[in-house]
């Protein structure tokens, strides 16, 4: 270890110093706990949802999958090669896309429900438009978005001309569809893969979870980062915005999920599930925020009311672990995806 | 380079007992991979699926017990004895009457999730399932668990494949998909397929001396081990790990400043984790992060009582939108079979009180609304100030525009709203009339993001509020009420539910 000069050394003590008054500062914002304020709020029924659809017809591992804007259709990738787009409420296949490359981890559904697009370990961002086939009778590519140095990892459509997408590369890329230009593109926007990403309702935020355990709130005007937050000890696997857009939950390999406040600038919930054993792989909130979901790699989705920070259930009938889970638009169910090779609804 | 089993001068000849326990077959269960192996016997330390397997052999353990556990046979078919099995039925019922399982159903599950990692495997087929009947099955020798951390690798399976064409017995013939993974697994051994063939000839011979049964038993295990490690097309491979940190194993992750990490816990560790190596310009570095941490310090937060106020306020509103809390009216699809809410959603031209309610929470409630837009556009015009809707909106609509039309469409929009002769002229500031007088010389479908934010924000503190208050409004919200039934007021008057 060198042996430092003054300068840095004056330095490394200004640094200790603020960190410290930063600490306290957090103390003091920390007056109370989620749980105490809501100790006053009714509980909620336990939870006890119960695979409504099991959508069959991938022949390997599900790796990820998305409710559509109409809450009735889901887009399920997985390492088979395909798209599947299902109808969820009858459980028939609406299309079944062949991919170029197996290997996709992400996929999900604009809003509008005429676009989908993947990507995975091709490093591409593949975009089908729903409503046009091509010669072959599968749905036409409409762009493929390439230049990534890493596997695309998340996606999510602004609206039909634009998606930004997270990658391995810890790069975030703005995309307009039309020209198949770069909008914005970020780089190192994380110190690791960036895993996930959710936007408010209102498009104006964005937040990125990545291995390197922190996550990012974005503000989608000027593409800087507003916030960072730090909290877990291991990969951060998946964020989801909370409805009213103030705050977000994450879902992590150190086996918690937790809540952090954007205003407030910390972690206000942090739940563990009975018996921790596994990490959790996806998470999602309830339409009006109460409930959590998380999806684990036990095969299971255990849930939370995050108001009295109680385990409330979990929903068990996936045979392997779950990869991805997604909340309708209006609340009324919720698509998880496993290894199993099998989609299922949860109402 | 062929060892010998130094185990087995240990073991003592089974007897023709039908209960063959674990540690006799620990004995006999050969090492027969290379002395290399041995280093992996050792289970690494508290990885999540070393708990997972603790767990499942704590179980399997209670289950081989002689006395209470799951009663294990030698059954007579024919004219060959099949050693050392339970059947299926068996099985479950045990667990049913000994673990915490809710039922059969769980138990099958249970028993399914236990048999993908090999603790115990159906005697006659490939597939790791478990059928409540009486197919047999039997459990797996210790010395193959997945908790010793096995990661064999493909010569092993070459060998193995090899040693199994070696047999001439019908039992041991290889599946068609075993067939081409040896067709495969020679092309790519090429080279050292003589060592292969033979190690594969030294552990036939070794297993030649074995007695018929025991021989029985240890190739079925054997091949168990291989379905769990090498399982047949078209089913999960519980040893797999998740390609995307597979991919990271061998990429380390960059060399960053985790000091801060411990700063964001809620209460949290007071003194920071010890200093990392300060790589190149350390100076310019420090100086970063004392910035970086000088910004976190300035920016205004909000007390934590205050933001958990403002979530149960959020919770409360949404209560009786979340259909996990109160159920949907009308019911949800996947419940009552019928798609009468989405047909409604399509046709709907009624007002509920619950939907006119909604619009009052925020103005992108309202606007989301086919219906709420109608009636705030009907406000608006009354009010003679219906332009800055309809500049948001045709904003909103430019982004989907055709890249050819965008160009002509913004010009259309900025002599109607922001040029000096607009037609309807909308009241924004000046710092984004410029920005956007500026941006008209390239313009794109982002163009009057700036200016429509400002008019949104005006809309929202002055239109909308006024909108809420106003007579319209109020009048909608009772004459919905007036419409529905008893039983609807009932359920919208809130009452305090504990």
């Amino acid at each position: 270890m060198p042996k430092d000069d003054p300068e840095i050394t004056k330095l490394k003590n200004e640094l200790q110093s603020l960190i410290q008054k930063f600490q306290d500062a957090q103390k003091t914002a920390a007056d109370t706990t989620l749980e105490t304020v809501c100790g006053s709020m009714s509980d909620v029924p336990k939870i006890r949802m119960t695979t409504k659809k099991v959508l069959k017809g991938h022949i390997n591992k599900v790796t990820c999958c998305d409710f559509a804007g109409d809450s009735r259709h889901v887009v399920s990738g997985s390492l088979d090669g395909k798209l599947i787009i299902w109808d969820a409420w009858t459980g028939n296949k609406v299309q079944v896309i062949p991919l170029r490359s197996a290997w996709v981890m992400s996929s999900v559904f604009a809003k509008s429900g005429n676009f989908v697009a993947c990507g995975g370990m091709d490093n591409m961002c593949t975009v089908y438009d729903l409503n046009n086939r091509d010669s072959s009778g599968s749905a036409k590519i409409v762009r493929e978005l390439a230049g990534y140095e890493g596997f695309l990892s998340c996606s999510r459509f602004f609206d039909d001309k634009k998606i930004i997408t997270g990658s391995g590369d810890t790069r975030l890329t703005v995309w307009d569809l039309e020209s198949g230009k770069k909008l914005q593109e970020i780089n190192c926007a994380h110190a690791g893969d960036v895993c996930s990403m959710s936007m408010s309702s209102d498009q104006n935020t964005l937040v990125t979870g990545s291995v390197d355990r922190t996550m990012k709130v974005w503000d989608m005007r000027d593409m800087t980062c507003q916030q960072t937050f730090f909290g877990h000890e291991s990969d951060v696997n998946s964020v989801c915005m909370h409805p009213s857009g103030f705050a977000f939950c994450s879902a992590s390999e150190d086996k918690t999920a937790r809540l952090f406040d954007i205003r407030a600038d910390q972690q206000i919930g942090l739940y563990r599930p009975p018996t921790s054993n596994s990490g959790f792989t996806s998470s999602g909130l309830s339409r009006s925020g109460r409930y959590l979901f998380a999806g684990s790699d036990d095969s299971t989705v255990h849930v939370w009311d995050i108001a009295k920070a109680q385990h409330v259930g979990n929903m068990q009938g996936h045979e392997n672990r779950i990869t991805s889970l997604s909340v309708s638009e209006n609340g009324m169910a919720v698509a998880t995806g496993s290894w199993d090779n099998y989609v299922k609804i949860w109402l | 380079m062929v060892s010998m089993s130094t185990e087995r001068k240990n073991a003592s000849r089974p007897t023709s007992s039908p209960d063959i326990n674990c540690d006799r077959l620990q004995n006999n269960g050969v090492a027969k991979w290379n002395d290399n192996n041995k280093e992996k016997f050792q289970p690494h330390e508290e990885s999540p699926n070393q708990i997972v397997y603790r767990k499942m052999e704590h179980i399997v353990e209670r289950m081989q017990d002689e006395n209470n556990g799951v009663p294990v046979k030698t059954v007579k078919n024919f004219m060959t004895k099949v050693p050392s099995v339970f059947t299926g039925a068996d099985l479950i019922n045990w667990m049913v009457r000994n673990i915490d399982v809710l039922d059969q159903v769980e138990a099958l599950h249970l028993a399914h999730l236990m048999a993908a990692h090999g603790y115990y495997f159906p005697i006659e087929e490939h597939i790791l399932t478990v059928k409540n009947d009486n197919t047999l099955y039997r459990f797996q020798t210790p010395y193959f668990w997945p908790s010793n951390c096995w990661e064999p690798d493909n010569t092993d399976y070459a060998v193995y494949l090899c040693k199994r064409t070696m047999q001439n017995k019908t039992r041991l013939e290889l599946a068609d998909y075993e067939a081409e993974n040896l067709a495969r697994l020679q092309k790519m051994f090429a080279r050292k397929w003589e060592f292969i063939f033979m190690q594969a000839e030294a552990q036939s011979r070794v297993d030649k001396k074995r007695d018929k049964l025991e021989r029985k038993i240890l190739d079925s295990q054997e091949r168990a081990f291989w379905d769990v490690h090498r399982p047949v097309p078209g089913c999960v491979n519980t040893t797999e790990v998740d390609i995307r940190k597979a991919c990271r194993m061998n990429r380390p992750m960059r060399n960053v400043s985790l000091r801060h990490h411990s700063i964001g816990i809620a209460g949290g560790r007071l003194s920071p984790p010890p200093l990392p190596e300060i790589s190149a310009s350390p100076a310019e570095q420090l100086q970063k992060e004392i910035e970086a941490l000088r910004k976190r310090i300035a920016r205004t937060t909000v007390k934590v009582s205050k933001v958990s106020e403002a979530q149960i306020s959020f919770a409360e509103q949404y209560k009786e939108y979340d259909p996990f809390l109160v159920a949907s009216d009308p019911p949800n699809p996947w419940i009552s079979d019928s798609t009468d809410l989405w047909d409604l959603e399509k046709h709907a031209k009624e007002l509920t009180n619950k939907r006119v309610r909604r619009w009052a929470f925020s103005l992108h409630e309202l606007l989301n609304d086919p219906l709420g837009r109608e009636h705030f556009v009907k406000y608006l015009e009354k009010e003679f100030s219906s332009e800055n809707l309809r500049f948001w909106e045709a904003v909103q609509d430019l982004k989907q525009l055709h890249q050819r039309a965008v160009a002509t469409r913004s010009r259309e929009i900025w002599s109607e709203f922001l040029g000096t002769e607009a037609t309807c002229p909308v009241n924004i500031d000046s710092k984004s009339l410029e920005a956007t007088r500026l941006a008209m010389d390239n313009p794109d479908r982002w163009t009057f993001d700036r200016a429509a934010g400002h008019v949104y924000h005006l809309m929202r503190s002055d239109s909308y509020s006024r909108f809420l208050r106003s007579e319209m409004y109020k009048e909608l919200l009772t004459g919905s009420r007036k419409k529905t039934s008893v039983k609807g007021i009932l359920a919208i008057v809130p009452f305090s539910n504990k």
